[in-house]
């Protein structure tokens, strides 16, 4: 992780200030696990803790490998979305 | 690392999404347009804008003021703001000799009712793991250069808490209105990571009623 990785990042913030999806696909997958958590399919504390363990694993592989990462965590989220519906027998794994 | 051999386009993110989103329709767990309307939702209605009508109604507002930084929770529902992730806000007020920052060093806590979504940059390593280890380099990469008798609070944002930081009303504000004034609150100041500019000039922008 280094300085101007981060500088990236707030570059990429300036030039599209209000923006917090990058794809389409983002976005879906937020309003997907907000509504599941609505209709009380899971809690959003549940939900919280899966996407903890992704973004710590991945963070554990940057801080080992000293790399910085590239806007991934809507890939996080989609892959902490999946196996909590997997542990709860919705989807299979 | 071994890649997957079956890693195509359709095993992409997209379609990942696509196909759960299928799936949960089937089962009737899922409604899609409700999906399509918490899009439109946190993409048009939730956003900083809100978080910048508080700023500006504490800095006009005096027993406002107070009341935010007594129960922020409270105080936010009064102008209509409340929802997922805005429980047991905590409002957090710079001055000339404190500058506070938040950040959520283990996902993307974020107060969502004030403040919308995180942008990338909150989300990100680089963003995480250097807030609390080096502030005042983070703030530096920000173009926030803080004289070095400020001492900054980095708040480490929770399940439990979330924080939401009323910047320095910059000088050259007096007279302005709270609508006026909620017009030059910006996102990163409520984050922390920026301070507010003076406006460049008066009187140069028309009272606005619009997001």
């Amino acid at each position: 992780m280094s300085t101007a990785a981060l500088d990236q990042l707030v570059k990429a913030a300036r030039l599209d200030p209000d923006h917090v999806f990058s794809a389409p696909w983002e976005a879906r997958a937020f309003a997907i696990a907000l509504k599941l958590s609505d209709a009380g399919v899971f809690s959003w504390d549940e939900f919280r803790a899966r996407l903890i363990a992704e973004v710590g694993a991945s963070d554990r592989v940057h801080e080992r490998d000293g790399t910085s990462d590239h806007g991934e965590y809507y890939e996080h989220f989609l892959r902490a979305l999946e196996r909590l519906l997997a542990e709860k027998g919705i989807v299979s794994s | 690392m071994s890649e997957n051999h079956h890693d195509t386009s359709e095993s992409g993110p997209a379609a990942r999404v696509k196909a759960l989103e299928t799936l949960l329709a089937e089962k009737g767990l899922l409604d899609p347009a409700a999906v399509d309307s918490v899009v439109d939702t946190y993409e048009t209605k939730v956003g900083p804008r809100n978080g910048a009508r508080v700023v500006a109604k504490a800095w006009t507002d005096p027993e406002y003021r107070a009341r935010l930084l007594k129960d922020a929770t409270a105080a936010v529902q009064e102008l209509g703001y409340a929802g997922p992730e805005g429980g047991h806000l905590v409002a957090i007020e710079n001055s000339e000799r404190i500058h506070n920052l938040v950040v959520c060093t283990l996902c993307s806590c974020y107060p969502w009712p004030v403040l919308g979504l995180p942008p990338v940059w909150y989300k990100s390593f680089a963003y995480r793991s250097r807030a609390v280890s080096d502030p005042r380099g983070v703030l530096r990469d920000f173009g926030t250069e803080l004289p070095n008798d400020v001492e900054i609070r980095v708040w480490d944002s929770s399940a439990e808490i979330r924080y939401l930081v009323i910047p320095e009303r910059p000088a050259g504000t007096e007279g302005m209105s709270a609508d006026e004034l909620a017009e030059i609150v910006t996102r990163d100041s409520m984050v922390g990571v920026t301070k507010i500019a003076a406006p460049a000039r008066r009187g140069s922008k028309k009272k606005s009623a619009t997001e």
